[in-house]
């Protein structure tokens, strides 16, 4: 379980203190999937960087499985907004990059995962290219298999599908939840896209203008049904979380 | 590129220095320029003249020398880089000794250090190692943030920030100063050893030039070109088997 009590961030800025996010309060139960929806600025992204052990200066808790929350003790897989491959490294070696990082030995048990990962997301072909060689949506599903590869406690993405034009991403998306569903880490992404929070957040977490707060948690009904667009239910939430963005953000 | 590609430019500049050099011999027409045919029958007496024992000191002074600098600049820069402190106390220093012609402190070098290999080394560096330091340093400083962070959030240690993340950053750059430090440490060498030695291939042209040896000297210029252009090679390798990710 990810446990965030009292959560806030501030850095320096031209000797000015900016209060970027919180206080944030949070409990995610572990086989969780979370949508962190807000307007830009409102420190969806520091949120995130606290998570992945990037900013270590905060204030409040932060614990995961009971214990506070640092990447050199618990294995965090984080995708940033442009994927975060190493352009100096191929698809198979960007793949088992976190593996070395965490220095464990790599067994024919965890080269099978791999590899079944890697054919899930039909990336098996790419793996002697580098980065470079790579479409949009191709770098998306490595760095999605890079990151289930290392089977973490905590899966975090920055905004992971907005790089992608509108056809790739619906089918980035259902990939990624086919392979979710099939590994269930606890996850946090955040996203502009309400269309996208509905989609893949088990639960929606509204934020509001910065310094963040959060507005509303919604449990989210449509977590994993087909067909959504075609539903009614669909409708009224997004319509529902429309609203909140019109009367502008606000608690 | 591929090595044909890389052999047929070679042949193609070959070609034209050498049809250049013919055409300029024939017009001049005077015995301090050679035809390159001239040049090229005369090569094989160089063996007598042991000009691969010449070969063999340049490259011992040319690889100390860069080998060096390399070490020392890749040090102060990632100093200076990773440290504000070092980089305040360093900065000013480097920024006004950058432009200060190294190759006049020759004599005092000289006269420190003696006629010997330490003078000519010392000297290939002083003028290598503020260039290796501020690529080094910018190289480091431009690397974004954000190429970190991945790398951050699975808890690696500095050490492996830096294999995983620094080193190959920087190391374009730092190929292309080796590059840069060869060809300048090449013509140091033949300025670094006109004084104090009995050998190196800088030595070799200036003392075939005082014997009026023309053939003998223009050997020892195609010598050195094509000792610069093995070590030009053996880089463009390098590159490609390290940074083959950029092409």
């Amino acid at each position: 379980m990810l446990n965030i009590e009292n959560l806030s961030v501030n850095y320096k800025s031209n000797r000015n203190m900016v209060h970027a996010l919180g206080p944030v309060a949070m409990k995610i139960e572990t086989g969780d999937i979370i949508a962190v929806i807000g307007p830009s600025g409102c420190g969806k992204s520091t949120l995130l960087h606290v998570l992945s052990g990037i900013i270590k200066d905060y204030d409040g808790i932060v614990t995961l499985n009971g214990t506070t929350l640092n990447p050199k003790v618990h294995d965090i897989g984080f995708i940033p907004q442009n994927f975060g491959l190493l352009p100096w490294k191929n698809v198979e070696k960007n793949c088992l990059l976190s593996l070395k990082i965490k220095k464990r030995i790599i067994d024919s048990k965890l080269i099978e995962r791999m590899e079944y990962i890697m054919d899930k997301l039909n990336i098996q072909d790419l793996k002697d290219r580098y980065p470079k060689e790579l479409s949009g949506g191709q770098k998306q599903r490595v760095a999605i298999a890079r990151a289930f590869i290392m089977n973490p406690d905590l899966l975090l993405m920055d905004e992971p599908f907005s790089a992608l034009d509108a056809l790739t991403r619906e089918e980035a998306q259902e990939l990624f939840i086919d392979v979710w569903n099939q590994y269930k880490p606890t996850t946090v992404f955040v996203t502009h896209s309400i269309e996208e929070a509905i989609y893949m957040g088990k639960k929606i977490v509204i934020m509001s203008h910065c310094p963040g707060a959060i507005i509303e948690t919604i449990d989210n009904p449509l977590f994993n049904t087909e067909d959504l667009r075609q539903n009614e239910e669909y409708l009224k939430l997004s319509s529902y979380i429309r609203s909140i963005s019109k009367r502008g953000w606000k608690v | 590129m591929k090595a044909k590609d890389k052999i047929k430019l070679f042949l193609q500049g070959f070609l034209m220095i050498n049809v250049i050099w013919y055409l300029l011999a024939v017009i001049v027409d005077m015995r301090v320029l050679p035809t390159p045919l001239d040049v090229y029958m005369n090569l094989n007496n160089l063996y007598d003249s042991r000009l691969h024992i010449h070969i063999l000191v340049s490259l011992y002074r040319v690889i100390l020398g860069v080998g060096i600098s390399l070490v020392l600049g890749m040090l102060l820069g990632l100093l200076m880089a990773y440290s504000e402190s070092w980089n305040k106390l360093l900065n000013p220093l480097v920024y006004f000794t950058y432009p200060i012609p190294k190759t006049a402190l020759l004599p005092v070098v000289m006269l420190l250090l003696g006629l010997g290999d330490s003078s000519k080394v010392t000297i290939i560096v002083l003028i290598l190692v503020f260039q290796v330091i501020i690529a080094v340093r910018d190289a480091v400083l431009h690397i974004s943030q954000e190429t970190y962070n991945p790398i951050k959030s699975l808890g690696a240690s500095k050490l492996q920030i830096f294999r995983y993340i620094t080193l190959p950053s920087i190391l374009p750059a730092m190929l292309t100063n080796l590059r840069l430090s060869i060809g300048t440490a090449l013509s140091i060498l033949f300025f670094a050893e006109g004084y104090g030695t009995q050998l190196g291939i800088g030595y070799y042209i200036l003392d075939a030039w005082g014997r009026i040896d023309y053939l003998g000297m223009y050997a020892g210029i195609v010598a050195i070109s094509l000792f610069g252009f093995v070590l030009f090679v053996l880089i463009d390798i390098l590159e490609e088997t390290t940074c083959g990710w950029k092409a």
